[in-house]
């Protein structure tokens, strides 16, 4: 059976919408789907290495965010660094970062993102992996 | 579909104890559990998550293996299904 493919834009530096987008890959892992990642603008800040981890901004709701926050935590929900990573171990997601919004986070090269990252491309890639993908969502 | 009193005494190959994670935790740890078993085995995943009742049932039929029933317990429930 051909898998269908998943292309997510993830333009969102937020916590709050990282962790949907790690539900969401979630899913498509255990459809078998094949995921091509592409961190577009605010989404390069939260996978640059030194914020991944301790970047806690939310989006929406923004007054509740202790709240929401101690509700992750007491759901036991993974880190969306560790949702993507689980995500990655039972699919094949690719997760490429934007060239240009690398740099407009100061992140020239590969290494300056977290391992996640496997390359970093440009626009065009983005636009034909979306033409031939099954679903495509912009998070 | 088997019977409750079926489902409590079937053998049981792999059980995945998916019980203190949330959607899609259960999902992912039955899809990388039911790698390690073998065609016609028996698989049985806890999970306490509401959503992962009906996920895991339709996750189950829509990847071809046969879905055997559930069975709730204090807490968390019991969701059994064989390898195709």
């Amino acid at each position: 059976m051909e898998k269908k493919k998943l292309c997510l834009a993830l333009y969102t530096g937020s916590v709050d919408k990282l962790t949907a987008a790690g539900v969401i890959l979630g899913g498509a892992a255990a459809e078998d789907m094949d995921v091509e990642i592409f961190v577009l603008l605010q989404a390069a800040f939260a996978f640059k290495k030194e914020n991944a981890m301790v970047n806690d901004r939310v989006a929406e709701i923004t007054d509740k965010k202790d709240d929401f926050l101690a509700s992750l935590k007491r759901l036991g929900t993974p880190h969306w660094t560790a949702a993507f990573r689980k995500a990655k171990e039972v699919t094949s997601i690719k997760i490429h970062i934007c060239g240009f919004a690398g740099k407009v986070w100061h992140g020239e090269k590969l290494d300056d993102f977290i391992d996640l990252a496997d390359d970093i491309c440009g626009i065009a890639q983005y636009i034909q992996t979306a033409q031939e993908a099954d679903l495509n969502l912009f998070i | 579909m088997m019977t409750t009193e079926e489902l409590k005494i079937v053998q049981v190959t792999k059980i995945v104890d998916a019980r203190g994670t949330a959607c899609p935790g259960p999902l992912l740890e039955a899809k990388k559990a039911v790698g390690t078993i073998k065609s016609g085995d028996i698989m049985e995943i806890l999970s306490a998550d509401e959503g992962t009742k009906s996920d895991l049932p339709k996750w189950c039929t829509k990847q071809g293996h046969e879905y055997l029933g559930t069975i709730e317990v204090s807490g968390y429930f019991r969701v059994f299904m064989k390898k195709k």
